[in-house]
């Protein structure tokens, strides 16, 4: 299990993503992108501490075409003494992405009935995913043929 | 006096059943590590959210939720049972059933309507042997339940809970205390009766950094919140209900092949005392016919010489 690292002195930011099944990643970085559930946030060292809820984008650590980018599956992000911590049902590697599945579960989603509002939510919300999904598997696929 | 041949047949074949349950135990013994790592790992987000909920409710937000709240009414009531597939684990399944159906029988008594899932063959055989037909059933669920199929359950009863066709959800489990010791357990998971999830005590190391680098004051660090904490309140909520739905899969699966592991090391042990045990009647039976067709030759020597 990943321990706490301990808070850097200065210029790092330490990244910890969990999932209900296991600890994702530990790492240490200089610039954390999250995706906010209203947009993007970038969390640079000596950030304030921050509580945010997550929508379904892309988490970048690091800067440029080095960035490590992951799909986020909602949740939630706590910034805290440089320790950046982000709970999510699911988070995937962008490479490991697969745009025609997403697509696929756009279609389904959008042929799905919503006659109450409750479904209008499931429907809405994984019509979100998948559109998120979508857009970050194309764009990893355009950076790997550069 | 028992026939050799016979006693070496039966010998023969408990040493075959040795060698199955020898295996099995070797493979529950894998499957248990296994499951205990998942187990370990998933601690890592149930500790995370029981700092998230400690700092909003340190802010002041107000822990305020239709999941927290119970019903002044209990109409519907669920009751998930986890079992296993698989039998040869000792009283596992069994403990489980048997505390569920009691349960079972009480919420059918108290609430005008009950709803029965049963996860697990052997619950559903079990369930229907006791003249209980199961409304719902899961046998996909093996050593390792993964998060997303626990989930779709979750999502389904917290959609029903949001709709008010649900009032009241009992889980009946095996829930993991250490490695020597499980016990079966009946949870009422839904009204969440508090929001911490259950886990070791939350390292303080980090916390207590924080007060002396942010604030002067011990114990409070100033978040920020995006958008709300109300908000993200609404959303820790049903996240913090999953988890637990999820843990108590994770804790059966380990049970489970605890129970096996320690049923099937029994298992092995009988059969080892078993075949002891036999070889010596064999022995004894075999020198006994020797002895008597020895006597039956120096009978006849005897007879000859007269």
């Amino acid at each position: 299990m990943a321990d706490h690292a301990a808070p850097t002195t200065s210029g790092t930011l330490t990244c910890v993503v969990v999932t209900p099944e296991q600890t994702v990643l530990s790492e240490s970085t200089d610039f954390v992108a999250l995706p906010l559930f209203d947009g993007e946030l970038g969390v640079a060292p000596k950030h304030s501490p921050m509580i945010g809820r997550l929508g379904y984008g892309e988490l970048r650590l690091g800067r440029g075409s080095h960035a490590k980018r992951y799909y986020i599956d909602g949740g939630f992000v706590q910034v805290l003494n440089d320790v950046v911590t982000v709970l999510t049902g699911r988070a995937i590697e962008v490479s490991h992405l697969d745009a025609a599945v997403a697509r696929e579960q756009l279609r389904t989603a959008q042929g799905r009935k919503a006659n109450t509002d409750e479904l209008l939510a499931i429907r809405d919300r994984i019509i979100t995913q998948s559109r998120a999904q979508i857009r970050l598997a194309e764009r990893g696929t355009a950076t790997a043929r550069h | 006096m028992a026939n050799p041949r016979a006693l070496d047949k039966r010998r023969r074949s408990v040493r075959n059943i040795r060698k199955i349950t020898r295996t099995m135990e070797l493979i529950a013994t894998a499957r248990f590590k296994k499951a205990m790592d998942r187990a370990h790992a998933a601690t890592a987000y149930t500790e995370r959210m029981t700092q998230l909920v400690r700092d909003l409710a340190q802010s002041g937000a107000e822990v305020k939720h239709p999941l927290l709240a119970g019903r002044t009414e209990t109409k519907n009531a669920t009751l998930l049972v986890l079992t296993a597939n698989r039998g040869l684990c000792g009283g596992y399944n069994g403990n489980v059933i048997r505390a569920a159906y009691e349960r079972w029988t009480q919420l059918k008594a108290e609430v005008p309507k009950t709803t029965l899932e049963v996860s697990g063959k052997r619950g559903i055989t079990g369930f229907s042997y006791r003249g209980q037909k199961p409304d719902e059933r899961f046998t996909h669920f093996d050593d390792k339940p993964s998060f997303e199929e626990v989930e779709v359950i979750a999502a389904r009863y917290l959609d029903a809970y949001a709709a008010g066709t649900l009032d009241r959800l009992d889980v009946a489990y095996m829930k993991f205390i250490n490695v020597a010791r499980q016990t079966p357990v009946v949870e009422t998971l839904l009204p969440l009766g508090s929001l911490s999830v259950e886990a070791g005590p939350a390292k303080k190391g980090q916390a207590a950094e924080a007060q002396g680098q942010q604030t002067g004051k011990k114990g409070e660090v100033q978040y920020e919140f995006l958008p709300s904490a109300e908000s993200i309140l609404q959303e820790v909520v049903p996240a913090s209900f999953k988890v637990k739905l999820f843990k108590c899969f994770l804790d059966a699966a380990v049970s489970e092949q605890v129970a096996r592991m320690v049923a099937m090391k029994g298992a092995t042990e009988n059969a080892g005392e078993l075949i002891k045990q036999l070889s010596m009647t064999y022995n004894r039976a075999r020198q006994g016919r020797i002895t008597g067709e020895l006597l039956e030759v120096m009978g006849g020597v005897e007879a000859l010489n007269k």
